[in-house]
């Protein structure tokens, strides 16, 4: 439920409306005449970026200070096209190199502790927030409804031991940030570093944020963002995009790689906590699921379908399991795995891998009676737990039988 | 915090009201709530003022605003606790009302609504806080007290006693579900659970671990606590600074989950992704809470021995690494600190399989995981007997069939029925094993069910030009009517008295031989004389009773016929004809022999002076029911298509003969030939005079 961004989509869209100081930049792919002009303008020499879903640690190794336009064409192309972290970069870009006095962190986010935003400063700009020692880092709190202002930051900067010719213009560049991270709707932004010029000019020259996209604020006019190279299998996207289709039921995926058991699981925690007992126990699930939420029919239908279609075929054992539901009903969600399976049967031939079953909640024996039915027609081996069986026992059994069958298939195979 | 102890956040005598309680699940989840506690006092939805919630705990009266619900509710009957089920973007607002309006005795605000923003819900803390008013989540699955047996939420589904025993142990947890679950493995343990308590699951949990604790240090009930806890947040963090300031003095049994997040590098479906340094991680939350227990997790096969320095850290606690040790990670607690179980009795996890079917496979693995079934507790047990034993059909789910049918199919090439295609089926079959097909799902089994099929659909062509569905086409060919319109004049003229009456009779069958083990209803071997003798008695006790008292009585469906019926013994010829076809075939249909015999029992225990006829109405009841039995029986078809099928024989089959009847009326009637000329007509009023 977060959209994430980077620094090149805060230097174009959100900087110039909120005020926010920023170099100088161009993209990567701009003409060999384009570059020679800007890094004319920049006193030749500018740093080349990827646009990249990906923290600082990992980019570190990927900006590179260029001071010709040959260098600039070669290193932006070559940045553009290395991975990083297992991501590929959307783009790369050259940003001006800016001299700085010294650097800033800053950060807000909605904090934990205090159950609201919280702005944190450090004047020891630059590197992850993590390292820096408690001592040289602030963190105050930011009244939701009144926001920051100049003064609260001012008292933050000397507070640091800011040097007094600088707070004026870094209180309302941090302002600034604010304004930009309450209208946008954004749950954690960070600025890091400000380079702050020998003339006392700040400059934004990292950035990254996720948005909420439950806030409203997130549809923000005239902004779209960028779709980026992310590493989600096919299976993965087809279930987002069907979760997001409909607010009814959840529809949430990640693939973990395994080739055991496909899991058809419950309940954020019970998912959890059976995924876990999962791997320990050697079931080597093929993905951590959460449905549940009292999907109608017909979305559970799908999703089992999305499940199925992309899993089964590679599956040694399926693993339908929930604790006991508050208000989803068992009837309906077995009634449409069960179609679901019988459809995949019906579509692509006979199945033989044995079901494992547990759930309770509520219209549960209807549930089960009718997943029963389903698997007795299609001649499926099963067994079929109710709430009285802990849902990591069950867990931990069907583990142990899907390993017992992959080792009997690794000895005949 | 407002609330002091536990029981502030939620004891019995409070009032709770619920918003947007008009919505699917707040509507579900209330009505299931009045059952367990009846503490709902009112709900308001907007546009819905006046309407009520029908809850087997009375009904809940619904405002259009929490403003609204506060000025019609009597000063003393006010609520003190809120359970907020409205979208998202309406959460701010709802809250916003409640602390403008209720400021005076709302004291807790529980928010079941997922996906609230994070701005939201800061918000919604900010004010509720300021007024000082305590918000439980949001995404809360709610609260019980199972000593006050209260709760608000689903806490405990539709089912709160079963899972919910009272005893001296208080669940807080991450995730809703969770609570439940917990529960249910502490009476493995023998104890029971005081408060169940969902703190939500987002990023803010507006009640944080810390301050619960406090509470629960301060509950009489509370003597161990467990929690359910996922990453994200400084909550335990925070918590367990606290615990060592306080000194607190209560067990607690914690797991941790999310480890497997950080493995993959994957979010869990929970949210709690602010990363906020070092205390927010799964391996992080395990490293802290062992360091105040201080010891290593519980270990199901260590053999604990009971030393100062055992006692001593358990009496902080202990951290488990799977759920289902928290029963014996309960039981060490309890037996090294001499803490009482609540409950004499324990009911040991295991693994109990309700149903199996390995086939097969059971042969090819080992003993220890080919299961044999073991026992289904009360009182799923019986249900289950009901529902395989007694019940016919199956119990479709619901959903929007608006652009879809199981019936039929068009891919761009092949229209289909089921899945034949109509192309075979015009090449292969006939008309009437088609309709079969089209109405039930399936083919016939043999020629004789499509005979007799047939029939009924012949048999159901007329009964001569007076019928009245017969006089529908006529009166609409003399209107100058076209033929469809004619048809439909038929259709129109049938009702459950004529031509409805056998979907009557499968309802009636049903009662009767529904809860028979009958496979086969043409090779029965049940005593239908006695059957019928005893349904015979049964309504003649019935009819006398109710003649005495002067009231109406249920009459036995498809019995007699206006115009066969002189006799003493009296016949449907059409009956007849079917009758005598199934017997030529050496079988029995049971229903029809029933009606049979019940018409004699009937006659001989003095209800009636002569044999009635069975009409053809309970031919093709008793026709199409043999048609569905088995489908019944296997639960493949459900009983509302079963009872609507001979209706829908006989209307097709009229309609057809209507057709007939207008076709001839058409070219040889006169125009408006069926008018009644005002001479026969009766005037039962006199005419008025000024």
């Amino acid at each position: 439920m977060s959209i994430r961004v980077t620094e090149l989509t805060f230097m174009e869209q959100f900087a110039p409306r909120y005020g926010i100081p920023v170099p100088r930049h161009i993209e990567g792919t701009a003409t060999r005449v384009e570059l020679k002009k800007v890094l004319g303008e920049w006193g030749g020499r500018a740093l080349v970026k990827p646009d990249v879903m990906a923290g600082k640690r990992a980019k570190a190794g990927s900006v590179v200070l260029v001071d010709n336009v040959a260098d600039a064409i070669v290193q932006a192309k070559r940045i553009a096209g290395t991975e990083i972290s297992g991501t590929m970069p959307r783009t790369a870009y050259l940003v001006e190199v800016i001299p700085a006095k010294f650097e800033m962190f800053s950060a807000i986010t909605y904090n934990s502790s205090i159950l609201g935003p919280s702005l944190t400063v450090s004047l020891k700009g630059g590197v992850d927030i993590e390292e820096v020692a408690e001592g040289d880092k602030t963190t105050i709190a930011v009244d939701i409804f009144k926001g920051l202002d100049a003064y609260q930051a001012g008292d933050l900067l000397s507070e640091l031991g800011c040097e007094r010719q600088y707070i004026s213009s870094l209180s309302r560049t941090l302002v600034s940030f604010w304004d930009l991270f309450i209208s946008t709707g954004m749950q954690t932004a960070e600025i890091n570093p400000w380079r702050i010029t020998p003339e006392g000019k700040p400059y934004a020259c990292d950035f990254k944020a996720t948005i909420d996209e439950a806030n409203y604020k997130s549809r923000i006019p005239g902004v779209e963002f960028p779709d980026y190279p992310e590493s989600i299998s096919a299976f993965e996207e087809e279930m987002a995009a069907w979760s997001a289709s409909s607010h009814q039921g959840q529809a949430h995926v990640s693939d973990l790689g395994g080739r055991r058991i496909l899991p058809v699981l419950f309940g954020g925690g019970a998912s959890t906590i059976i995924t876990e007992t999962l791997e320990v126990a050697g079931g080597d699930p093929m993905f951590l699921s959460d449905f549940g939420g009292n999907p109608p029919y017909e979305r559970m239908l799908g999703t089992a379908r999305i499940c199925f279609d992309h899993k089964l075929a590679e599956a040694k054992l399926l693993l339908i399991l929930g604790g006991k539901a508050n208000n989803t009903f068992i009837d309906v969600t077995f009634q449409a795995i069960g179609d679901a399976l019988i459809s995949y049967v019906e579509e692509k031939g006979p199945l033989h891998l044995p079901v494992v079953v547990g759930r309770g909640g509520p219209r549960l024996v209807k549930g089960l009676l009718s997943l029963r039915q389903s698997l007795e027609y299609l001649k499926l081996p099963y067994v079929i737990f109710g709430p009285d069986t802990p849902v990591t026992l069950v867990a931990e059994y069907a583990a142990r039988l899907a390993d017992m069958l992959a080792r009997k298939n690794e000895v005949i195979s | 915090m407002r609330a002091q102890t536990l029981s502030d956040l939620l004891k019995r005598g409070d009032r709770v009201a619920v918003s947007n309680i008009t919505g699917r699940e707040a509507s579900k989840v209330s009505e299931e709530s009045q059952k367990y506690c009846a503490n709902i006092i009112g709900g308001w939805a907007l546009g819905r003022s006046g309407d009520t919630i029908e809850t087997s705990g009375g009904p809940i009266p619904v405002f259009a605003t929490f403003d609204e619900l506060m000025r019609m509710t009597p000063v003393e009957r006010h609520p003190n606790k809120i359970i907020i089920y409205s979208p998202p973007p309406a959460v701010y607002g709802e809250v916003k009302e409640v602390v403008d309006h209720g400021r005076d005795c709302v004291e807790t605000i529980f928010i079941i609504t997922e996906h609230v923003s994070i701005e939201v819900t800061s918000k919604a803390y900010s004010i509720a806080r300021e007024a000082g008013i305590d918000i439980i989540g949001c995404n809360t699955l709610g609260m019980i007290n199972v000593h006050d047996q209260v709760r608000v939420g689903a806490v405990g589904g539709d089912a709160p006693h079963e899972t919910f025993r009272p005893g001296s142990v208080s669940i807080i947890s991450n995730s809703g579900n969770m609570v439940n679950t917990i529960a249910s493995y502490l009476q493995a343990a023998g104890m029971g659970t005081a408060y169940g308590i969902s703190t939500g699951k987002d990023v803010l949990i507006l009640t944080p671990m810390k301050d619960l604790l406090m509470l629960a240090q301060k509950d009489p009930l509370t003597r161990i606590v467990v929690l359910y806890i996922e990453p994200g947040g400084v909550y335990e963090h925070e918590a367990i600074e606290l615990l060592r300031q306080r000194h607190f003095s209560k067990p607690i049994i914690v797991y941790v989950a999310g480890k497997i997040a950080e493995k993959h590098h994957v979010s869990l479906g929970h949210a709690g992704a602010v990363v906020e340094g070092a205390h927010t991680s799964a391996t992080a939350k395990m490293a802290e809470f062992d360091a105040y227990f201080g010891s290593r997790p519980f270990n199901p096969d260590k053999r604990y021995k009971k030393t100062q320095e055992l006692r001593d850290s358990l009496q902080r606690g202990i951290r488990v690494v799977t759920l289902h040790h928290v029963p014996k990670a309960m039981r060490l607690l309890c037996d090294t600190l001499s803490i009482k179980r609540d409950m004499a009795s324990a009911k040991f996890l295991r693994l109990n399989p309700w149903f199996v079917n390995l086939g097969e496979l059971g042969k090819q693995i080992p003993q220890e995981l080919d299961l044999a079934p073991g026992t289904i507790p009360e009182p799923y047990a019986r249900q289950i007997s009901e529902q395989e034993q007694s019940r016919l059909g199956i119990a479709m789910s619901r959903q929007s069939m608006r652009n879809a049918s199981h019936a039929s199919s068009n891919d761009g090439v092949t229209p289909r029925v089921y899945g034949h295609s109509l192309m075979e089926l015009m090449t292969g079959h006939s008309f009437t094993a088609s309709l079969i097909l089209y109405w039930t799902g399936e083919l016939p089994r043999d020629e004789f069910e499509e005979k007799l099929a047939e029939m009924s659909l012949i048999a159901a062509l007329t009964n001569g030009p007076g019928t009245i569905s017969a006089q529908g086409a006529k009166l609409s060919a003399s209107a100058g009517n076209a033929p469809n319109t004619a048809m439909i004049s038929t259709l129109s003229a049938m009702g459950t008295v004529h031509g409805g009456n056998g979907s009557d009779a499968v309802r009636f069958l049903l009662d009767i031989f529904g809860p028979l083990a009958i496979d086969d209803p043409y090779d029965a071997r049940v005593d239908i004389s006695e059957t019928a003798r005893k349904i015979a008695d049964d309504f003649k006790k019935r009819k006398i009773a109710a003649q005495e008292a002067s009231l109406e009585y249920r009459r036995i469906p498809c019995l007699g016929h206006p115009v066969f019926r002189n006799d003493p013994v009296n016949f449907d010829p059409r009956e007849q004809v079917i009758h005598a076809y199934i017997r030529s075939r050496g079988r029995t249909n049971i229903f029809l022999e029933f009606y049979h015999a019940l018409v004699h029992a009937l006659k001989d225990n003095g209800t009636m002076n002569k044999v009635l006829a069975v009409n053809v109405d309970a031919a093709l009841a008793c026709i199409w029911l043999g048609i569905c039995w088995k489908a019944l029986r296997e639960k493949r078809m459900t009983i509302q298509r079963a009872v609507d099928l001979p209706f829908v024989a006989f209307a097709l089959g009229r309609a057809a003969g209507g057709a007939g009847e207008f076709l001839d009326h058409q070219d040889s009637g006169t125009d408006m030939d069926m008018r009644v000329p005002t001479g026969e007509c009766r005037a039962l009023t006199r005419p008025k005079t000024p």
